[in-house]
């Protein structure tokens, strides 16, 4: 079962000693996407593009507001008015998808963040650094699947229809997103809230899926319909679980 | 034709449909004029400003229906502050007064407010039919007065209006002897409405052939309501989530499979894929499909319906369609007519599932598509040289690519000679919109060439004023005319300003053109209303201080025999 497939981290060759802050790059960019291609593509206005250096949150100084958008100081406005013409209500029938995907180079899998959630850019580069310095499901750090036998934490993942493998738990379940699952998680009533480790392992012995050995054949993955589970301790080998500064997950 | 008496050219008169010939006949001679306005029985105003409800209703006293349009188009994209105008009080006021026989009554982006819906209610015995679209200003309980008021009402159709929510007891007004329902359209209401009088009112309405509802009705009140009206030809869903292991779905399967005369489906409200397979026993007889609110159903499940389809004329989806599940339809929909793509990621990276090879497998497989809104992340001129000769037939041409400027991704060119093939060959085009990178090349194409071109909405295009001077020289039948970020200023407004009276419209934001050459339109046109709208500062001491010289953010003038207007807010100022 292989690590992160965003197609833009060499990460098996990275240093296993911890995060290159220096070198990560915190885009919000579909994946896949090169950052020179997501440039080009907005070439008409400057102040979409949108990147940052973690290091300066990570250190802590967050008021020096370090959002580098390649233009003007009127970045903060990322979209046109007015653009795509599209009716009011028709845009707020769809609202719900605001969710986008969030990669950062070196990690095993990608994120997603609700930009209607934060009220502004700084709220936004708070939680994606929540979300980046800690590798467990969000919003259930208590919630850990153990393999009994050999104690290997597991956290699920799934592979959604761009091929990218993404934690499960950061869209809430009953949201009508469009680039969800590629298909039902059977098991799983629509009455669900959220995902917690009974629930988890109650469907996963319910609906017949499939064990799948790793190389060294100690270890199980599992598979839910789309869904996967990827070893934490492969997510730790990337990266430090709770590098210094970093604040925990809620 | 002067020897016929009035009753026989009132006869022949009759045969005329269009608004167009009717309004021909009545320029003939005043005995023509007084037989056109006492027999015209359907009336249409494209622009409530341009002229005061008292003077239609004196001339059209037997009128039957009214049809007022307000806000500029470009209001449905928030380019229009939200108390620009638009107003209906004035015209059902004055309609209230001098034609109390009214029947039916339309209003597309107007502000209608609870005690107008309340006066109307009231005031037209015989009234029978209320079309609001893209409205604002009132509440369900102006929905409430419409329902205990109108006996004998047959349609109330709501589209797209912002309707502020006070409850759900609109509904059980309608009385119990309200049984002449026709149409009922509610999908767009927000909060929850009383299922159960809907059922009740349902089923004591035999002749409704359509229902929309929205999303608080569940699918166990939609299967009720089924049960009791069989007969439905255009149904829109509410909430269409459901455990598929259900008897509810189960239920739903029976009673759609009893629904034949169902031909239109809508609504589809947070529907998820494995309930679309409840909706295939009816599939076949489809013509008019809307899936364009259900941002959950992906491709595969989208055209495992549409596969079905085969009936289809007209098709409204959203982009997570594909360019592959274009080409089902393209295989499936051979009588398609109309296609609208929506975009279903707004907010995000606009990089979506749509491009130009979508678009060219539904040219080569539905010949007969007149009517296209395709939103797209890419387009090429090859594409839509392809698509202009497959379909030489379209009357309206939508395109929008997501990204502004966006060049033809294969030879980096823009698209203005993609587009002059689409206006060489559809020869019949009446509306038409533009994106991606275009030159003024593009406009000399059109003027050239689109010559009942109607209706034109332009963004981020052009490289000078020659572009819009094309267009105004060259689309004789040009009507209106919409331009945003274009760099379009005074000399091509000032071009030739007889020009403006032959259309209804013409908005410019975000353009070249300055306070000082709209206020030159203005002198030399007095029949136009040339409206500034300046959102930051409206006093009066600003609008001193203002330079001519100063570049206009947004303007909007129109043609009116009503002088300014007189409820127009500080934001605007008419020059």
């Amino acid at each position: 079962m292989s690590t992160t497939e965003t197609g833009n981290s060499s990460t098996t060759e990275s240093a296993v000693s911890g995060l290159d802050y220096e070198e990560t790059q915190l885009t919000l960019a579909a994946s896949g996407a090169s950052r020179s291609e997501l440039e080009r593509k907005r070439g008409f206005s400057e102040g979409v593009d949108l990147s940052l250096e973690t290091k300066d949150f990570l250190s802590g100084s967050s008021d020096e507001a370090p959002i580098s958008g390649a233009g003007e100081p009127s970045a903060a406005k990322a979209q046109v008015v007015g653009w795509p013409p599209v009716r009011s209500f028709r845009r707020n029938v769809l609202k719900s998808c605001t969710y986008v995907k969030v990669a950062v180079d070196g990690t095993p899998y990608l994120r997603k963040v609700d930009l209607e959630a934060h009220a502004g850019y700084q709220q936004l580069l708070t939680a994606l650094e929540e979300m980046f310095s800690c590798f467990t499901a969000r919003n259930y750090p208590n919630e850990r699947l153990v393999d009994p036998v050999n104690g290997t934490e597991y956290v699920p993942t799934y592979e959604d229809k761009d091929g990218d493998w993404m934690l499960i738990g950061d869209v809430p379940w009953k949201v009508r997103s469009s680039s969800n699952f590629t298909g039902n998680i059977k098991g799983f009533g629509s009455h669900v809230e959220a995902i917690n480790k009974e629930e988890l392992e109650g469907a996963i012995s319910t609906i017949h899926g499939k064990h799948h050995s790793t190389e060294n054949n100690l270890d199980v993955c599992r598979f839910m319909q789309t869904a996967s589970l990827m070893k934490s301790s492969e997510a730790v080998d990337l990266a430090p679980r709770t590098p210094t500064g970093c604040i925990t997950a809620r | 034709m002067t020897y016929f008496p009035e009753e026989v050219v009132e006869h022949i008169v009759d045969f005329l449909g269009s608004h167009g010939d009717r309004n021909a006949v009545s320029t003939v001679c005043k005995a023509w004029y007084q037989v056109d306005r006492l027999s015209r029985r359907s009336v249409f105003v494209g622009n409530c400003y341009a002229i005061r409800p008292e003077r239609v209703v004196t001339r059209f006293p037997e009128m039957k229906s009214l049809t007022v349009k307000g806000k500029p188009h470009f209001a449905d994209f928030n380019l229009v502050p939200y108390d620009w105008g638009g107003f209906a009080q004035p015209w059902i006021e004055a309609a209230a007064r001098g034609c109390p026989g009214l029947e039916e009554l339309r209003l597309k982006r107007m502000v209608v407010t609870d005690d107008d819906l309340e006066l109307l209610a009231r005031s037209f015995p015989n009234f029978k039919s209320l079309v609001l679209v893209s409205c604002e200003g009132f509440s369900t309980d102006g929905l409430a007065a419409i329902a205990t008021y109108c006996r004998g009402l047959r349609e109330l159709d709501l589209q797209e209006n912002e309707v502020e929510d006070h409850g759900r007891q609109w509904l059980s007004c309608f009385p119990d002897s309200c049984t002449s329902l026709v149409s009922l359209n509610f999908a767009c209401l927000k909060g929850e409405v009383n299922a159960s009088a809907l059922e009740r009112l349902v089923a004591r309405c035999p002749n409704l052939k359509g229902l929309k509802l929205n999303h608080s009705i569940s699918v166990e009140s939609l299967n009720k309501i089924l049960a009791r009206a069989p007969h439905l030809v255009d149904l829109g869903t509410g909430s269409f989530t459901i455990d598929n292991r259900s008897e509810t779905y189960h239920r739903l399967i029976n009673a759609f499979f009893k629904c034949k005369s169902l031909r239109s489906l809508s609504g589809f409200w947070d529907a998820s894929p494995f309930c679309l397979q409840a909706v295939y026993p009816i599939c076949t007889n489809l013509t008019v499909l809307n899936l364009s609110y259900a941002p959950a159903i992906q491709s595969a499940d989208l055209t495992k319906l549409i596969g079905l389809c085969f009936k289809l004329q007209k098709l409204w989806v959203l982009d997570c369609i594909g360019d592959k599940g274009l080409v089902v339809v393209a295989s499936t929909c051979k009588e398609l007519q109309e296609l609208r793509v929506f975009p279903s990621d707004i907010y995000g990276t606009g990089i979506t599932a749509v491009t130009e090879e979508g678009l060219v497998a539904i040219s080569s497989g539905c010949p007969n598509l007149n009517s296209l809104l395709y939103f797209c992340y890419q387009m090429t001129n090859s594409a839509l040289t392809t698509v202009a000769k497959n379909c030489p037939h379209f009357t309206r041409f939508r395109l929008c690519i997501l990204e502004p400027e966006k060049p033809d991704p294969v030879t980096n060119q823009p698209l203005d000679e993609g587009f002059g093939a689409i206006v060489r060959s559809c020869k019949n085009l009446r509306r038409l919109s533009v994106s991606g990178l275009l030159t003024d090349q593009v406009f000399l194409y059109i003027g050239m060439y689109a010559e009942h071109l109607e209706m034109l909405s332009i963004a981020f295009a052009g490289d000078s004023d020659k572009g819009m001077v094309y267009v105004l020289n060259g689309c004789k039948n040009l009507r209106k005319l919409e331009i945003r970020d274009c760099p379009f200023g005074d000399a091509a407004l000032l071009k030739d300003v007889a020009k403006y009276e032959t259309m209804r419209s013409l908005w410019m934001s975000s353009c070249d053109v300055t306070l000082g050459g709209c206020k030159a339109l203005a002198a030399k046109m007095p029949r136009l209303n040339v409206e500034i709208i300046n959102e930051n500062d409206g006093t009066s001491e600003s609008k001193e201080n203002l330079s001519d010289l100063q570049k206009v953010e947004k303007m909007y003038f129109y043609r009116t025999v009503a002088g300014p207007r007189n409820d127009a807010p500080d934001f605007v100022w008419t020059l």
